[in-house]
Protein backbone atom coordinates (compact mmCIF):
# COMPACT_ATOMS: atom_id res chain seq x y z
CA UNK A 1 0.00 0.00 0.00
CA UNK A 2 1.62 3.39 -0.94
CA UNK A 3 1.29 6.09 1.81
CA UNK A 4 -0.15 9.41 0.37
CA UNK A 5 0.61 12.26 2.47
CA UNK A 6 -1.06 15.74 1.92
CA UNK A 7 0.19 19.22 2.87
CA UNK A 8 -1.80 21.32 3.41
CA UNK A 9 -1.46 25.37 2.57
CA UNK A 10 -2.86 29.00 2.57
CA UNK A 11 -2.41 31.88 -0.25
CA UNK A 12 -1.71 34.73 1.64
CA UNK A 13 -1.56 38.70 1.28
CA UNK A 14 2.11 39.66 1.24
CA UNK A 15 1.97 41.86 4.25
CA UNK A 16 4.96 44.33 3.68
CA UNK A 17 2.79 45.28 0.73
CA UNK A 18 -0.14 46.38 2.87
CA UNK A 19 -1.09 49.85 2.94
CA UNK A 20 -2.31 51.38 6.17
CA UNK A 21 -4.49 54.36 5.57
CA UNK A 22 -4.77 57.50 7.68
CA UNK A 23 -8.17 55.96 9.29
CA UNK A 24 -6.42 52.89 10.33
CA UNK A 25 -7.89 50.50 8.11
CA UNK A 26 -5.84 48.53 5.82
CA UNK A 27 -5.61 48.73 1.91
CA UNK A 28 -4.85 45.53 0.44
CA UNK A 29 -5.02 46.26 -3.43
CA UNK A 30 -1.33 46.50 -3.99
CA UNK A 31 -0.86 43.22 -1.74
CA UNK A 32 0.84 40.16 -4.21
CA UNK A 33 -0.71 36.92 -3.06
CA UNK A 34 2.35 34.26 -2.31
CA UNK A 35 2.10 30.53 -0.67
CA UNK A 36 2.29 31.52 2.97
CA UNK A 37 5.73 30.81 4.53
CA UNK A 38 4.77 28.76 6.97
CA UNK A 39 3.75 26.27 5.08
CA UNK A 40 6.57 26.12 2.20
CA UNK A 41 8.12 23.81 4.99
CA UNK A 42 4.78 21.85 6.01
CA UNK A 43 5.16 21.02 1.57
CA UNK A 44 8.41 20.25 1.54
CA UNK A 45 8.14 17.60 4.55
CA UNK A 46 5.10 15.97 2.41
CA UNK A 47 7.57 15.55 -0.24
CA UNK A 48 10.28 14.26 1.84
CA UNK A 49 7.70 11.74 3.55
CA UNK A 50 6.19 10.18 0.83
CA UNK A 51 9.66 10.18 -1.15
CA UNK A 52 10.78 7.86 1.95
CA UNK A 53 7.41 5.87 1.99
CA UNK A 54 7.96 5.35 -1.60
CA UNK A 55 4.24 7.36 -1.65
CA UNK A 56 2.64 10.16 -3.04
CA UNK A 57 2.68 13.60 -1.88
CA UNK A 58 -0.41 15.72 -2.73
CA UNK A 59 -0.71 19.48 -1.97
CA UNK A 60 -4.29 21.06 -0.85
CA UNK A 61 -5.66 24.79 -0.60
CA UNK A 62 -9.42 26.49 -0.28
CA UNK A 63 -9.65 29.95 -0.74
CA UNK A 64 -11.67 32.42 -2.77
CA UNK A 65 -11.18 32.68 -6.85
CA UNK A 66 -8.38 34.63 -6.41
CA UNK A 67 -6.07 31.56 -5.48
CA UNK A 68 -7.07 30.32 -9.03
CA UNK A 69 -4.40 31.37 -10.99
CA UNK A 70 -1.84 29.44 -12.69
CA UNK A 71 1.31 31.79 -11.10
CA UNK A 72 0.40 30.65 -7.53
CA UNK A 73 -0.55 27.29 -8.68
CA UNK A 74 2.98 26.35 -10.35
CA UNK A 75 4.76 28.13 -7.44
CA UNK A 76 2.90 25.49 -5.08
CA UNK A 77 3.38 22.53 -7.58
CA UNK A 78 7.23 23.82 -8.25
CA UNK A 79 7.95 21.92 -4.66
CA UNK A 80 8.16 18.51 -5.13
CA UNK A 81 4.34 17.65 -5.29
CA UNK A 82 2.55 15.16 -7.49
CA UNK A 83 -1.05 16.66 -7.44
CA UNK A 84 -2.74 19.32 -6.13
CA UNK A 85 -6.74 20.01 -4.85
CA UNK A 86 -7.95 23.07 -4.43
CA UNK A 87 -11.27 24.24 -2.70
CA UNK A 88 -12.40 27.49 -4.84
CA UNK A 89 -15.41 29.21 -3.62
CA UNK A 90 -15.77 33.28 -2.96
CA UNK A 91 -17.46 32.17 -0.01
CA UNK A 92 -13.56 31.16 1.65
CA UNK A 93 -13.16 34.89 1.44
CA UNK A 94 -13.33 35.53 5.26
CA UNK A 95 -12.81 32.08 6.32
CA UNK A 96 -11.21 31.99 9.49
CA UNK A 97 -9.49 28.78 11.12
CA UNK A 98 -12.56 26.79 12.38
CA UNK A 99 -14.44 27.27 8.98
CA UNK A 100 -10.86 25.97 6.75
CA UNK A 101 -10.69 23.29 8.54
CA UNK A 102 -14.27 22.29 7.77
CA UNK A 103 -13.48 22.44 4.21
CA UNK A 104 -10.31 21.26 4.59
CA UNK A 105 -11.48 18.23 6.48
CA UNK A 106 -14.25 17.62 3.41
CA UNK A 107 -11.63 18.19 0.88
CA UNK A 108 -8.89 15.83 2.93
CA UNK A 109 -11.74 12.62 3.34
CA UNK A 110 -12.30 13.21 -0.52
CA UNK A 111 -9.00 12.77 -1.54
CA UNK A 112 -8.19 9.89 1.13
CA UNK A 113 -4.90 10.07 3.07
CA UNK A 114 -2.32 8.47 5.56
CA UNK A 115 -1.54 12.11 6.73
CA UNK A 116 -1.86 15.47 7.01
CA UNK A 117 1.04 17.74 7.68
CA UNK A 118 0.29 21.26 8.64
CA UNK A 119 2.11 24.22 8.66
CA UNK A 120 2.60 26.13 12.08
CA UNK A 121 0.27 28.67 11.39
CA UNK A 122 -0.94 30.90 8.45
CA UNK A 123 0.97 34.58 7.57
CA UNK A 124 -1.82 36.52 7.82
CA UNK A 125 -4.13 35.82 11.19
CA UNK A 126 -1.62 33.04 12.74
CA UNK A 127 -4.12 31.35 14.89
CA UNK A 128 -2.37 28.47 14.42
CA UNK A 129 -5.57 26.21 14.63
CA UNK A 130 -6.41 24.75 11.56
CA UNK A 131 -4.08 21.23 12.30
CA UNK A 132 -5.51 20.82 15.52
CA UNK A 133 -9.31 21.49 14.47
CA UNK A 134 -8.68 19.83 10.70
CA UNK A 135 -7.34 16.58 13.30
CA UNK A 136 -10.34 17.29 15.46
CA UNK A 137 -13.42 17.21 12.82
CA UNK A 138 -11.60 14.05 10.49
CA UNK A 139 -11.32 12.50 14.31
CA UNK A 140 -7.89 11.16 13.66
CA UNK A 141 -4.74 11.87 16.08
CA UNK A 142 -3.37 15.51 15.80
CA UNK A 143 -0.07 17.32 17.44
CA UNK A 144 1.28 20.53 17.09
CA UNK A 145 4.77 21.82 17.06
CA UNK A 146 6.67 18.87 15.25
CA UNK A 147 9.74 19.55 14.06
CA UNK A 148 10.80 16.00 12.92
CA UNK A 149 9.07 13.27 11.84
CA UNK A 150 10.24 9.47 11.36
CA UNK A 151 7.95 6.87 9.47
CA UNK A 152 7.39 4.14 11.59
CA UNK A 153 5.41 0.71 11.07
CA UNK A 154 1.69 1.97 10.23
CA UNK A 155 2.69 5.17 12.30
CA UNK A 156 5.41 8.21 12.33
CA UNK A 157 7.62 9.25 15.67
CA UNK A 158 7.46 12.26 16.03
CA UNK A 159 9.54 15.20 18.05
CA UNK A 160 7.49 17.82 19.35
CA UNK A 161 9.39 21.48 20.63
CA UNK A 162 7.42 22.52 23.34
CA UNK A 163 8.15 25.66 25.98
CA UNK A 164 10.22 23.26 28.21
CA UNK A 165 10.88 20.11 26.87
CA UNK A 166 10.85 17.73 23.79
CA UNK A 167 8.70 15.26 23.67
CA UNK A 168 9.09 12.43 21.27
CA UNK A 169 5.85 10.40 20.29
CA UNK A 170 4.79 7.34 18.29
CA UNK A 171 1.36 8.39 16.56
CA UNK A 172 -0.54 6.03 15.35
CA UNK A 173 -1.59 6.60 11.12
CA UNK A 174 -3.47 8.43 9.47
CA UNK A 175 -2.99 11.57 11.46
CA UNK A 176 -2.92 15.39 11.49
CA UNK A 177 0.56 17.09 12.21
CA UNK A 178 1.01 20.67 12.28
CA UNK A 179 5.38 21.40 11.64
CA UNK A 180 7.61 24.03 13.14
CA UNK A 181 9.36 26.29 10.70
CA UNK A 182 12.41 24.26 12.18
CA UNK A 183 11.53 20.89 10.65
CA UNK A 184 13.60 21.57 6.89
CA UNK A 185 15.07 24.06 4.64
CA UNK A 186 12.60 24.60 2.02
CA UNK A 187 14.25 23.52 -1.47
CA UNK A 188 14.20 26.67 -3.47
CA UNK A 189 12.56 25.48 -7.18
CA UNK A 190 14.34 25.61 -10.02
CA UNK A 191 13.56 26.54 -13.32
CA UNK A 192 13.20 22.98 -14.66
CA UNK A 193 10.50 22.40 -11.38
CA UNK A 194 8.11 25.16 -12.23
CA UNK A 195 8.01 23.99 -15.73
CA UNK A 196 7.16 20.54 -14.92
CA UNK A 197 4.80 21.91 -12.40
CA UNK A 198 2.57 23.05 -15.44
CA UNK A 199 2.20 19.77 -16.17
CA UNK A 200 0.83 17.66 -12.91
CA UNK A 201 -2.84 17.22 -12.15
CA UNK A 202 -4.73 19.90 -10.89
CA UNK A 203 -8.32 19.48 -9.58
CA UNK A 204 -10.80 22.02 -8.52
CA UNK A 205 -13.85 21.51 -6.48
CA UNK A 206 -16.64 24.19 -5.22
CA UNK A 207 -18.18 24.52 -1.54
CA UNK A 208 -21.10 22.91 -3.01
CA UNK A 209 -19.04 19.93 -4.57
CA UNK A 210 -17.70 18.87 -1.41
CA UNK A 211 -21.05 18.84 1.06
CA UNK A 212 -20.26 22.17 3.10
CA UNK A 213 -20.99 25.70 3.89
CA UNK A 214 -19.45 28.05 5.87
CA UNK A 215 -21.31 28.78 9.39
CA UNK A 216 -19.67 32.39 11.08
CA UNK A 217 -19.89 31.51 14.96
CA UNK A 218 -17.79 34.33 15.62
CA UNK A 219 -17.86 38.01 13.74
CA UNK A 220 -14.79 40.09 12.81
CA UNK A 221 -16.00 43.98 14.20
CA UNK A 222 -12.96 45.48 12.89
CA UNK A 223 -9.22 44.99 11.98
CA UNK A 224 -7.39 48.37 12.43
CA UNK A 225 -3.93 49.36 12.18
CA UNK A 226 -2.49 49.58 16.03
CA UNK A 227 -1.97 53.57 16.80
CA UNK A 228 1.57 54.57 15.62
CA UNK A 229 3.39 56.11 18.23
CA UNK A 230 5.08 59.41 16.82
CA UNK A 231 9.14 58.89 16.62
CA UNK A 232 11.62 61.70 16.62
CA UNK A 233 13.12 60.34 12.89
CA UNK A 234 16.48 62.57 13.95
CA UNK A 235 18.64 59.93 11.48
CA UNK A 236 22.73 60.89 11.05
CA UNK A 237 24.75 59.41 8.01
CA UNK A 238 28.26 58.84 7.81
CA UNK A 239 30.84 56.35 9.64
CA UNK A 240 33.50 59.63 10.12
CA UNK A 241 34.14 59.92 13.82
CA UNK A 242 32.32 63.67 14.31
CA UNK A 243 28.68 61.31 12.83
CA UNK A 244 29.07 58.89 15.50
CA UNK A 245 29.64 61.34 18.19
CA UNK A 246 26.98 63.20 16.95
CA UNK A 247 24.80 60.13 17.05
CA UNK A 248 26.31 59.17 20.66
CA UNK A 249 25.12 62.69 22.00
CA UNK A 250 21.77 62.14 20.30
CA UNK A 251 21.19 58.40 22.09
CA UNK A 252 22.82 59.38 25.74
CA UNK A 253 19.42 61.76 25.90
CA UNK A 254 17.60 58.83 26.66
CA UNK A 255 20.07 56.38 27.70
CA UNK B 1 -21.85 46.42 34.23
CA UNK B 2 -23.47 43.26 32.84
CA UNK B 3 -21.23 40.07 33.99
CA UNK B 4 -20.78 36.79 32.36
CA UNK B 5 -22.45 34.09 34.24
CA UNK B 6 -19.44 31.40 34.36
CA UNK B 7 -16.04 31.01 33.01
CA UNK B 8 -14.05 28.67 32.72
CA UNK B 9 -9.99 28.96 33.13
CA UNK B 10 -7.44 26.07 32.69
CA UNK B 11 -3.83 25.67 31.38
CA UNK B 12 -1.16 23.14 32.20
CA UNK B 13 -0.48 24.34 35.36
CA UNK B 14 -2.72 25.80 38.04
CA UNK B 15 0.30 28.12 39.52
CA UNK B 16 0.62 29.77 36.09
CA UNK B 17 -3.20 30.91 35.94
CA UNK B 18 -3.39 33.24 38.87
CA UNK B 19 -3.57 36.12 36.20
CA UNK B 20 -6.55 34.56 33.92
CA UNK B 21 -8.60 33.97 37.25
CA UNK B 22 -8.21 37.65 38.55
CA UNK B 23 -9.03 38.40 34.76
CA UNK B 24 -11.84 36.25 35.16
CA UNK B 25 -13.29 37.69 37.92
CA UNK B 26 -13.47 41.05 36.36
CA UNK B 27 -15.36 39.87 33.59
CA UNK B 28 -17.60 36.77 35.62
CA UNK B 29 -19.94 36.03 38.29
CA UNK B 30 -19.10 32.96 38.92
CA UNK B 31 -15.16 31.28 38.24
CA UNK B 32 -14.34 28.06 37.78
CA UNK B 33 -10.62 25.95 37.59
CA UNK B 34 -10.38 22.96 35.52
CA UNK B 35 -7.87 21.42 36.74
CA UNK B 36 -6.36 17.86 35.04
CA UNK B 37 -4.90 14.50 37.27
CA UNK B 38 -4.23 15.59 40.81
CA UNK B 39 -7.04 17.18 42.58
CA UNK B 40 -4.81 18.64 44.79
CA UNK B 41 -3.64 21.79 42.42
CA UNK B 42 -7.82 23.32 43.37
CA UNK B 43 -6.04 24.61 46.90
CA UNK B 44 -3.97 26.93 44.38
CA UNK B 45 -6.90 27.77 42.10
CA UNK B 46 -8.70 28.45 45.08
CA UNK B 47 -6.68 30.53 46.46
CA UNK B 48 -6.23 32.88 43.12
CA UNK B 49 -9.92 33.15 43.95
CA UNK B 50 -11.66 30.44 41.89
CA UNK B 51 -15.36 29.54 43.32
CA UNK B 52 -15.33 26.98 41.56
CA UNK B 53 -13.22 23.69 40.40
CA UNK B 54 -13.43 20.84 38.37
CA UNK B 55 -11.11 17.88 38.72
CA UNK B 56 -10.89 15.42 36.06
CA UNK B 57 -9.09 12.87 37.20
CA UNK B 58 -6.16 10.52 35.58
CA UNK B 59 -2.65 9.35 36.06
CA UNK B 60 0.21 9.13 33.57
CA UNK B 61 -1.75 10.68 30.60
CA UNK B 62 -0.45 13.62 28.28
CA UNK B 63 -2.29 16.56 28.68
CA UNK B 64 -3.75 15.98 25.40
CA UNK B 65 -5.66 12.77 26.83
CA UNK B 66 -7.83 15.00 29.01
CA UNK B 67 -9.46 16.42 26.02
CA UNK B 68 -12.49 14.07 25.69
CA UNK B 69 -13.23 14.54 28.94
CA UNK B 70 -13.03 18.23 29.10
CA UNK B 71 -15.68 18.17 25.70
CA UNK B 72 -18.04 16.21 27.64
CA UNK B 73 -17.63 18.26 30.35
CA UNK B 74 -17.71 21.26 28.16
CA UNK B 75 -21.10 19.94 26.52
CA UNK B 76 -22.46 18.87 29.56
CA UNK B 77 -22.33 22.29 31.77
CA UNK B 78 -22.23 24.99 28.81
CA UNK B 79 -19.86 27.37 30.26
CA UNK B 80 -19.99 30.70 28.03
CA UNK B 81 -16.04 31.49 28.44
CA UNK B 82 -13.31 29.18 28.24
CA UNK B 83 -10.19 30.77 29.05
CA UNK B 84 -6.85 28.94 28.06
CA UNK B 85 -3.15 29.78 29.05
CA UNK B 86 -1.39 30.04 25.99
CA UNK B 87 1.18 27.37 25.14
CA UNK B 88 2.13 25.11 22.80
CA UNK B 89 -0.44 22.02 24.01
CA UNK B 90 -3.17 24.15 25.11
CA UNK B 91 -3.45 25.38 21.62
CA UNK B 92 -3.61 22.07 20.51
CA UNK B 93 -6.37 21.18 22.89
CA UNK B 94 -7.99 24.75 22.40
CA UNK B 95 -8.47 23.67 18.54
CA UNK B 96 -10.33 20.51 19.39
CA UNK B 97 -12.33 21.42 22.15
CA UNK B 98 -12.81 24.10 19.42
CA UNK B 99 -13.69 21.86 16.68
CA UNK B 100 -15.91 19.34 18.83
CA UNK B 101 -18.15 22.67 19.90
CA UNK B 102 -18.61 23.87 16.22
CA UNK B 103 -16.98 27.19 16.89
CA UNK B 104 -13.55 29.18 16.36
CA UNK B 105 -10.86 29.57 18.99
CA UNK B 106 -9.91 33.74 19.80
CA UNK B 107 -6.03 33.23 19.70
CA UNK B 108 -3.74 34.98 21.59
CA UNK B 109 -6.15 37.67 22.71
CA UNK B 110 -4.56 41.25 23.61
CA UNK B 111 -7.56 42.29 25.22
CA UNK B 112 -11.00 40.41 26.20
CA UNK B 113 -14.27 42.10 27.29
CA UNK B 114 -17.92 42.01 27.77
CA UNK B 115 -19.99 44.24 26.06
CA UNK B 116 -24.05 44.24 25.64
CA UNK B 117 -24.05 40.70 25.76
CA UNK B 118 -21.01 40.01 23.45
CA UNK B 119 -17.08 38.67 24.39
CA UNK B 120 -15.03 40.82 22.45
CA UNK B 121 -11.32 39.70 21.95
CA UNK B 122 -8.64 41.64 20.61
CA UNK B 123 -5.73 39.79 18.37
CA UNK B 124 -2.84 40.43 16.17
CA UNK B 125 -3.44 39.97 12.64
CA UNK B 126 -1.30 40.31 9.36
CA UNK B 127 2.20 39.52 11.23
CA UNK B 128 1.55 42.57 13.21
CA UNK B 129 0.10 45.30 10.76
CA UNK B 130 -3.01 45.53 12.59
CA UNK B 131 -4.88 44.44 15.25
CA UNK B 132 -8.26 42.64 14.93
CA UNK B 133 -11.47 42.68 17.34
CA UNK B 134 -13.82 39.77 16.97
CA UNK B 135 -17.34 38.95 18.79
CA UNK B 136 -19.02 36.05 20.14
CA UNK B 137 -22.40 36.88 20.79
CA UNK B 138 -23.81 33.43 21.93
CA UNK B 139 -22.72 29.79 22.52
CA UNK B 140 -19.39 28.66 23.99
CA UNK B 141 -16.31 31.32 22.55
CA UNK B 142 -12.93 29.55 23.31
CA UNK B 143 -10.04 31.95 23.81
CA UNK B 144 -6.30 31.77 24.24
CA UNK B 145 -4.90 34.36 26.81
CA UNK B 146 -1.41 34.55 26.96
CA UNK B 147 0.98 36.03 30.05
CA UNK B 148 0.11 40.01 30.51
CA UNK B 149 -3.35 40.66 29.46
CA UNK B 150 -4.59 40.38 32.71
CA UNK B 151 -2.62 41.38 36.08
CA UNK B 152 -1.84 38.31 39.07
CA UNK B 153 -2.82 40.02 42.27
CA UNK B 154 -0.84 38.93 45.27
CA UNK B 155 -2.09 35.51 46.75
CA UNK B 156 -5.81 36.21 48.88
CA UNK B 157 -4.61 33.55 51.13
CA UNK B 158 -6.12 30.30 51.04
CA UNK B 159 -9.69 29.38 50.94
CA UNK B 160 -11.57 26.56 49.86
CA UNK B 161 -14.74 25.79 47.82
CA UNK B 162 -16.50 23.89 45.70
CA UNK B 163 -14.50 20.56 44.27
CA UNK B 164 -16.38 18.73 41.29
CA UNK B 165 -14.88 15.57 40.30
CA UNK B 166 -15.14 14.99 36.43
CA UNK B 167 -16.46 11.98 34.49
CA UNK B 168 -12.61 10.48 32.85
CA UNK B 169 -13.28 9.52 29.42
CA UNK B 170 -10.82 7.41 28.16
CA UNK B 171 -9.74 8.67 24.36
CA UNK B 172 -10.48 6.76 21.73
CA UNK B 173 -7.17 7.69 19.57
CA UNK B 174 -3.45 7.98 21.55
CA UNK B 175 0.02 8.57 20.64
CA UNK B 176 2.65 6.84 22.84
CA UNK B 177 4.82 8.50 24.98
CA UNK B 178 8.52 7.58 24.13
CA UNK B 179 10.93 9.82 25.67
CA UNK B 180 10.83 13.63 27.03
CA UNK B 181 14.15 15.62 26.91
CA UNK B 182 13.90 18.90 28.88
CA UNK B 183 15.01 21.83 26.93
CA UNK B 184 18.19 23.53 28.69
CA UNK B 185 16.49 26.46 28.35
CA UNK B 186 18.72 29.93 28.52
CA UNK B 187 17.34 31.47 31.65
CA UNK B 188 16.62 35.32 30.32
CA UNK B 189 13.40 37.23 30.85
CA UNK B 190 13.79 39.90 28.45
CA UNK B 191 9.99 41.26 29.44
CA UNK B 192 11.79 42.81 32.34
CA UNK B 193 15.00 44.39 30.77
CA UNK B 194 14.84 47.97 30.71
CA UNK B 195 17.42 48.24 27.87
CA UNK B 196 17.13 46.17 24.84
CA UNK B 197 20.00 45.46 21.74
CA UNK B 198 18.27 43.94 19.01
CA UNK B 199 20.80 42.81 16.47
CA UNK B 200 19.51 41.12 12.69
CA UNK B 201 21.02 39.74 9.71
CA UNK B 202 23.45 42.97 9.19
CA UNK B 203 25.35 41.31 11.47
CA UNK B 204 27.78 39.02 9.24
CA UNK B 205 29.09 36.05 11.35
CA UNK B 206 27.83 34.71 14.92
CA UNK B 207 31.86 35.34 15.86
CA UNK B 208 30.88 38.99 14.85
CA UNK B 209 27.98 39.04 17.73
CA UNK B 210 30.92 39.76 21.03
CA UNK B 211 31.30 42.84 19.33
CA UNK B 212 27.73 43.95 19.97
CA UNK B 213 27.38 42.30 23.00
CA UNK B 214 30.18 44.82 23.64
CA UNK B 215 28.14 47.43 23.28
CA UNK B 216 25.25 46.13 24.92
CA UNK B 217 27.20 45.77 27.89
CA UNK B 218 28.58 49.36 27.66
CA UNK B 219 24.93 50.54 27.92
CA UNK B 220 23.59 47.89 30.38
CA UNK B 221 21.18 46.35 28.33
CA UNK B 222 20.30 42.93 27.53
CA UNK B 223 20.56 41.02 23.75
CA UNK B 224 17.98 40.22 21.77
CA UNK B 225 17.36 39.12 17.65
CA UNK B 226 15.04 39.14 15.01
CA UNK B 227 13.82 35.42 14.18
CA UNK B 228 16.25 34.84 11.86
CA UNK B 229 18.87 34.50 13.70
CA UNK B 230 17.87 32.14 16.21
CA UNK B 231 16.06 30.40 13.88
CA UNK B 232 17.81 28.87 11.03
CA UNK B 233 21.51 30.90 11.92
CA UNK B 234 20.90 29.16 15.80
CA UNK B 235 23.11 31.96 16.90
CA UNK B 236 21.40 32.68 19.27
CA UNK B 237 18.59 31.20 21.91
CA UNK B 238 14.67 30.97 21.01
CA UNK B 239 14.19 33.08 24.02
CA UNK B 240 15.94 36.05 22.58
CA UNK B 241 13.98 36.54 19.48
CA UNK B 242 11.59 39.63 19.11
CA UNK B 243 8.59 39.57 17.16
CA UNK B 244 5.19 38.29 16.57
CA UNK B 245 5.53 34.71 17.25
CA UNK B 246 8.13 35.36 19.72
CA UNK B 247 8.91 37.99 22.74
CA UNK B 248 6.75 41.28 22.58
CA UNK B 249 8.70 43.49 24.81
CA UNK B 250 8.17 47.01 25.85
CA UNK B 251 11.56 48.50 27.30
CA UNK B 252 12.37 51.89 27.55
CA UNK B 253 15.31 51.43 24.92
CA UNK B 254 15.52 49.29 21.70
CA UNK B 255 18.38 49.65 19.85
CA UNK B 256 18.41 47.99 16.27
CA UNK B 257 21.57 47.27 15.11
CA UNK B 258 21.23 45.69 11.60
CA UNK B 259 17.80 44.84 11.67
CA UNK B 260 15.82 45.94 8.83
CA UNK B 261 12.58 46.63 10.51
CA UNK B 262 9.75 43.95 8.92
CA UNK B 263 6.41 44.70 10.52
CA UNK B 264 7.08 40.96 12.27
CA UNK B 265 10.04 41.69 14.19
CA UNK B 266 8.75 45.66 14.75
CA UNK B 267 5.71 44.32 16.53
CA UNK B 268 7.62 42.95 19.35
CA UNK B 269 8.95 46.62 20.29
CA UNK B 270 6.75 49.15 18.88
CA UNK B 271 5.81 50.70 22.04
CA UNK B 272 9.65 51.21 23.48
CA UNK B 273 10.06 54.89 24.75
CA UNK B 274 12.60 55.51 22.54
CA UNK B 275 14.35 53.33 19.52
CA UNK B 276 17.59 53.96 18.24
CA UNK B 277 18.88 52.07 14.54
CA UNK B 278 21.75 51.23 13.14
CA UNK B 279 21.60 50.31 9.28
CA UNK B 280 23.64 50.78 6.05
CA UNK B 281 20.76 50.84 3.86
CA UNK B 282 19.36 54.63 4.45
CA UNK B 283 16.08 53.24 2.93
CA UNK B 284 15.37 50.56 5.85
CA UNK B 285 12.57 50.53 7.18
CA UNK B 286 13.67 50.25 10.52
CA UNK B 287 14.79 54.21 10.27
CA UNK B 288 10.90 54.79 10.09
CA UNK B 289 10.18 53.62 14.05
CA UNK B 290 13.67 55.59 14.86
CA UNK B 291 14.03 58.00 17.38
CA UNK B 292 17.48 58.40 16.48
CA UNK B 293 19.03 56.68 13.00
CA UNK B 294 22.66 56.21 12.33
CA UNK B 295 23.17 55.35 8.52
CA UNK B 296 26.78 53.35 8.35
CA UNK B 297 28.29 50.01 8.04
CA UNK B 298 27.97 48.75 12.09
CA UNK B 299 31.59 46.98 11.86
CA UNK B 300 32.90 50.48 11.13
CA UNK B 301 30.95 52.37 13.68
CA UNK B 302 30.06 49.78 16.39
CA UNK B 303 33.74 49.97 18.18
CA UNK B 304 33.47 53.82 18.03
CA UNK B 305 30.63 53.65 19.72
CA UNK B 306 32.17 51.09 22.35
CA UNK B 307 35.47 53.38 22.38
CA UNK B 308 33.01 56.18 23.27
CA UNK B 309 31.13 54.82 26.19
CA UNK B 310 34.23 53.27 27.84
CA UNK B 311 36.04 56.13 27.78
Amino acid sequence: MSMKVIACYKIVPEELDIIIKADRTLDMSKAVLKLGQYDLPAIEEAVQTAESAGGKAIILCAGPTEIDNSKLIKAALSRGAAELFMVVDDAMKTADASQTAGVLAAAAAKIGFDLIICGEGSSDIYAQQVGAQLGEQLQVNTFNAVNNIKLNNGSIIVERALEREIEVLDVPLPAVISVTTDINLPRIPQLKDILAAGKKPVTKWGLSELGVSIANPIDVVSTLAPESKERRQIIIEGDSDDKVEAFLQNIKKDL
Amino acid sequence: MCKISNIWVSGEAVSALTDLIAGAKTLADTVSVIVFGDGAQAAEAFAAGADKVYVIPGKDLLLEDYTPSLQNLIARENPRLLMLKTSKRMRLIAGRLAAAAKTSVITDVTALTFDGGAIIGEHMVYGGSAQRLEKSSAGLCVTLVPEGVFEAPPPAGASNGEIIEADFIQPSRKANLMERRPIVAESVNLAVAKKVVGIGRGVAKQEDISLIEQLAKAIGAEMACSRPIAEGANWMARERYIGVSGAMLKPDFYFAIGISGQIQHMVGVNNSKTIIAINNDKNAAIFKYADYGLVADLYAVVPKLIDKLNA
